[in-house]
């Protein structure tokens, strides 16, 4: 009677059925009343009578082994078989969950703000429709001269317009607040021009800091933080003189172009450049037109086109896409 | 501005090639908006050698040349010069050139026979003023580019002057920056005038009788003028610059606007009655037509130039009809004057004029370089017409300009800039565009600002010409050394923030509209006349019908956009603008704005997929959506009410709700009107959602408190009802809210029924109520008691029945 042999041969078998049948085959020749197992269990009384209880005790616990030793071959088959048999497509699309989008442009307003924010500029907002005064005037564009015509301006009446800029909250903003200031003022903003590359609405970000000993060295170093956290830190930035009536001296901002990094291409008309921001030291007819002191105080302002940001950065082709709201259109964003 | 290089030179030296001179001069303000070739149409223009000239069989003095043009290959050309003969060098027009006359070179047949181009005479090419015959070689061979044989080669640059900078609407000015780029020296032409006859005040007479809009004006007079056409080299320079040649005199005034920037004017003194020049302004309504031939009505603001009795030219705008040269001039009067250029400007805009006179008056030209201009222009008048000086000019200075001085404290100049400039470098950069300095003491730099520089008045303006000649490459980049601070929060920006991401999490795509919309648009959403928003404001200069008023409701710009959508197969249209709507206000300047929050829903609710059928979206979409909304701003009880009259007139009746919140009207929302959709070209259902920001921000809590969950396990019951139709669901879980019974956690519909076996007229409503004690596991029979006491209350307050 080798108990040691029944256990190898009985486990080895179990332990090798591959499926259910092979598995019952296995229980009822181990384990079956008319089994290995019983049949040793009915041999007991043959043996010596002080061999007896030692017997009984072993097949008592290989019994239980093989039974444990069944029911783990039995999950292990049954399991494989139901994911066979009762698997699921998987393939098959899930159940739609509706999912919308921000409009691109206001997506990128809320991209350039959270840089200034994060270098501490405040947010303010103002009227769309504006007094002349908030405008152009105080601004330092006196009436009838010809820097007016650098934005053709939609007239409510003589002297309320639709804001051409949000540099108009440069003037609400320093009216009610003694320097220092640090705002940006994004919103949108409206020109009477339709064409490819214009719209007559469209979206732009003013920025104002005025304080004391504030210098166009600052002006570069703040531009080129925003311009090396919009468009990475590899991005060259350069400053070209120009005509703000209300900054001096003035300069447009061009970057490194960020379609061919460079050199050349259609985007930036093969100069590697493209022009992206407005920018200056605040002009001392503005800080009188605010009541500040120009002799105790400096400041720099700067401007940048919403549209013009996001074109570059989606290759959107034109302008007027941003504003036909074609689903196919805002659905990629 | 346009500015030929070649023409450039003639007043300083250039070290740089085109390119980098280009890019120099707009690192220093003068920004080249284009470079091109003045040549570029002679590229296809090539040397070509007359193997043989035969008679063409149509006659008419043409003849068939044979050609080599280096290629090897001898190609055949119709020619009807007279000049042409075998063995001569010519030059030879490819198929494709583009002549500057504006004909295009055609490879065609002439009368019957192939001609591969064109034999070109030096007046066809742009190259001479000879007409008489095609171009006749001395050197070179077949093949060669006529340009580079003929030496010609010239950049043209397109340079964007800035409001500011009105002397570099000219040469010189141009010249002054090139020069300081180069660090070479501006050259001004030498004016020589030959010793005139009499004197011009025997003649004529300058009386200016409105001073404040025409402080100087110059007059010369030149007798014996032969009208003409120019010389080549004028033309050639007119053409340069893209500038029609006319006539020899008015050519040389053209002429001398570009170089000097004084616009100048050529009167036929015969016409002028009483032979002199009165400045006054116009009368009202006096009738007045210019030299193109327009007719205009003038007002008492229009400054004119007149002769003893009438207007002869607007003033700094454009000359008269009545006193233009024409062939037969003899005598030509020369005006260089000074005009203010807010009168200019004024004038201009009012009569619908933009001229390159008024371009630069208005920006102000040198009121010191009048006389000069004068002269230059008789000098080459009397070169290319001929004729007689009279001797001296008219300086009638009724107004004279009086340098002002400009003190800059060079600690203050590098402060502002951020940099450490000396004294002597800063006088340096000054002196390279002629801006001369004093040092007044160690710290102060004094600038009597020359004529041409009407832009400098204050000490800033000397800054900018510090920053931009010494170049803003050149400034370092530094940190603004300002205060820590941390922003204040802006609660209604960060609200509106959070409305967007909701809607977007709700699955609306945002669209931007412009905020002009159609005059009638109020009317096309069906809105009563008393309405708020038919006050609409009125833009005064719209480019279009569509955008003639500022918006009073964001539905017209997403109507429109669904409809949009629709035509182009995106039937399922999920939209939401968050914007602001106008409204014009009486006794106040500034409309009031105030932001909505608008959603529109269309079509399928989803598409048809292996989960469930296609369905059309309903009302209760878009209070879905609405109660998603309230849900996510933890804004509580909000009732859904019928809108009072004139609240919603442009929804369907009956299929709409307003949204009212503590008592106040949060929005609207429901099925749009049919016959609104239709207005704005949709042609399916739609549904929409209005709401007015502020008032949700009113009612949304600033701050959620917390609540634990609950300890004990809840019991849940269900009664059904047939009652009445016309019962609103709201009411009967309104009444059992009333019980206010602490063991009642909720209740809420989950079925509707009408039809068989429920008796017309009934509906079937089913309630699940939520039991739950906060102390206690309830029992079975608490709730049961609990449950059939509310079942038979709603069933007498209600009237109802059990199924």
């Amino acid at each position: 009677m080798d108990i040691d042999k029944l256990k190898s041969d009985a486990s080895g078998q179990i332990g090798a059925a591959k499926d259910l049948d092979e598995l019952n085959q296995a229980a009822v020749k181990w384990l079956g009343r008319k089994g290995a197992l019983s049949e040793f269990m009915r041999r007991i009384p043959e043996l010596e009578p002080d061999l007896r209880r030692e017997a009984g005790q072993k097949l008592n616990a290989l019994k239980k082994e093989l039974e444990a030793l069944l029911e783990e071959a039995r999950e292990r088959i049954s399991g494989s078989a139901q994911a066979r048999d009762e698997g699921l497509d998987i393939s098959l699309p899930g159940r739609p969950v509706a999912a919308g989008s921000i409009h691109p442009i206001n997506q990128v307003m809320e991209e350039i703000c959270d840089i200034f924010v994060q270098m501490g500029f405040d947010v303010v907002e103002g009227p769309e429709v504006e007094l002349d005064w908030y405008n152009f005037e105080a601004l330092n564009f006196p009436p009838d001269h010809p820097a007016r015509d650098m934005q053709d301006t939609f007239f409510i009446s003589g002297d309320v317009v639709l804001r051409t800029h949000t540099s108009s909250l440069q003037i609400r903003t320093m009216e009610n607040t003694p320097p220092p200031v640090k705002v940006i003022a994004p919103g949108k903003v409206y020109r009477c021009d339709s064409d490819v590359t214009h719209t007559p609405m469209f979206h732009q970000v003013e920025g104002l800091l005025v304080g004391d000993g504030i210098s166009f060295a600052d002006l570069k170093g703040a531009l080129t933080l925003f311009v090396q956290k919009m468009y990475g830190p590899n991005t060259p930035i350069r400053l070209r003189p120009s005509f703000f009536p209300f900054t001096e001296p003035s300069a447009e901002v061009d970057i490194g172009c960020v379609i061919c990094r460079g050199s050349g291409c259609r985007v930036c008309s093969g100069t590697g450049w493209l022009e992206v921001l407005g920018s200056g030291m605040v002009h001392p007819n503005v800080f009188k037109n605010v009541g500040y002191d120009s002799s105790l105080i400096t400041g720099f302002a700067f401007g940048l086109g919403v549209e013009r940001i996001a074109m570059l950065k989606y290759g959107v082709d034109d302008l007027r896409r941003f504003f036909e709201n074609d689903l196919r259109f805002l659905s990629q964003f | 501005m346009i500015v030929s290089i070649n023409w450039l030179r003639q007043f300083v030296e250039i070290n740089l090639a085109p390119r980098e001179l280009a890019h120099r001069l707009t690192m220093a303000g003068l920004e080249v908006e284009g470079v091109s070739d003045r040549y570029a149409w002679l590229d296809s223009v090539k040397a070509a050698r007359v193997l043989s000239v035969a008679p063409h069989p149509a006659g008419e003095n043409l003849t068939i040349c044979t050609l080599d043009m280096g290629s090897g290959q001898p190609c055949t050309v119709v020619c009807g010069a007279p000049n042409v003969r075998q063995g001569m060098l010519s030059a030879l027009a490819l198929p494709g050139t583009v002549l500057p006359g504006g004909r295009t070179v055609a490879q065609s047949a002439i009368r019957g026979v192939e001609s591969f181009g064109m034999l070109c005479s030096a007046a066809e090419l742009g190259t001479g003023p000879d007409k008489s015959g095609i171009v006749e070689l001395e050197k070179g061979a077949p093949g060669e580019k006529i340009a580079h044989l003929l030496n010609l080669a010239d950049t043209v640059f397109e340079i964007g002057v800035t409001p500011n900078r009105p002397d570099c609407l000219s040469f010189l000015g141009v010249a002054r920056e090139a020069a300081a780029v180069c660090g070479t020296r501006l050259v001004r032409p030498q004016i020589i005038l030959p010793k005139g006859e009499g004197t011009i005040e025997e003649i004529t007479s300058v009386a200016i009788e409105a001073p404040e809009h025409c402080p100087r004006y110059v007059a010369r007079v030149i007798r014996n003028i032969t009208v003409g056409p120019s010389p080549f080299w004028l033309q050639d320079h007119l053409l340069s610059v893209g500038l029609r040649p006319i006539n020899n005199i008015v050519d040389v005034t053209n002429f001398v606007m570009m170089e000097t920037g004084q616009p100048l004017h050529a009167f036929d003194f015969d016409l002028l009655e009483e032979g002199r020049i009165v400045v006054r302004t116009a009368q009202e309504g006096e009738k007045f037509t210019t030299l193109d031939g327009k007719e205009k009505i003038l007002s008492s603001s229009n400054l004119m130039i007149c002769d003893g009795k009438k207007p002869v030219a607007l003033a700094g705008v454009m000359g008269g009809e009545n006193s233009e040269i024409n062939p037969n001039t003899k005598t030509v009067l020369i005006e260089s004057a000074c005009f203010s250029p807010m009168s200019i400007r004024k004038t201009a805009k009012s009569l619908g004029y933009h001229t390159d006179a008024s371009h630069r008056f208005e920006r102000g030209v040198d009121p010191t370089g009048c006389s000069a201009a004068a002269a230059r222009a008789a000098q080459l008048m009397l070169e290319v017409a001929g004729g007689v000086l009279v001797e001296g000019e008219i300086d009638a200075n009724p107004v004279p300009w009086e340098p002002k001085e400009v003190c800059l404290s060079v600690k203050r100049a590098n402060a502002v800039l951020g940099t450490d400039l000396s004294c002597g470098q800063m006088q340096g950069l000054l002196a390279s565009v002629e801006l001369e300095t004093k040092t007044l003491d160690s710290d102060t730099l004094s600038v009597t600002p020359p004529g041409f520089r009407v832009d400098i008045s204050i000490p800033e303006d000397l800054v900018e010409e510090i920053a931009r000649l010494f170049g803003y490459d050149n400034i370092p980049v530094t940190a603004p050394k300002l205060p820590m601070e941390v922003p204040p929060p802006r609660p209604a920006m960060s609200f509106r923030k959070k409305l967007r991401n909701i809607m977007v999490n709700l699955g609306f795509f945002e669209a931007v509209n412009y905020s002009f919309v159609a005059a009638d648009t109020p009317a096309r959403l069906g809105l009563s006349e008393d309405d708020p928003r038919q006050a609409t404001l009125a833009v005064a200069n719209p480019l279009s019908e569509d955008q003639a008023v500022m918006r009073t409701s964001l539905l017209p710009g997403l109507l429109a956009a669904t409809g949009r959508n629709v035509n182009l197969q995106n039937r399922s249209v999920r939209l939401f603008e968050l914007g602001k709507v106008f409204f014009a206000r009486a006794n106040e300047p500034l409309p009031s704005e105030q932001f909505m929050l608008a959603a529109i829903l269309s079509g399928e609710r989803n598409p048809l997929s292996w989960h469930e059928k296609a369905a059309p979206c309903d009302f209760y979409d878009i209070k879905g959506a609405a109660q998603a909304l309230f849900e996510a701003l933890k804004i509580k009880a909000v009732d859904f009410v019928r809108p009072a009259p004139g609240q919603a007139d442009t929804l369907l009746p009956g299929h709409c709700a307003a949204m009212i919140c503590q008592n106040k009207l949060l929005g609207i929302l429901g099925q749009i009107r049919p016959e609104v959709c239709t207005n704005f070209d949709l042609k399916q259902r739609a549904f929409l959602l209005e709401m007015d920001v502020e008032a949700l921000r009113a009612v949304t809590p600033d701050t959620v408190a917390f609540s634990p969950p609950p300890r004990y396990p809840f019991v849940l019951r269900d009664i059904t009802l047939v009652l009445d139709k016309a019962v609103p669901s709201a009411e009967i879980l309104e009444k059992v809210r009333q019980m206010k019974h602490p063991w009642v956690e909720s209740v809420w519909v989950f079925d509707v029924y009408e039809g068989k076996p429920i008796e017309k007229g009934k509906k079937s409503l089913s309630f699940r109520i939520t039991y739950r004690a906060d102390d206690k596991t309830l029992t079975d029979g608490e709730v049961n008691t609990l449950h059939d006491n509310i079942g038979k209350t709603l069933l007498n307050a209600f009237d109802a029945t059990l199924p």
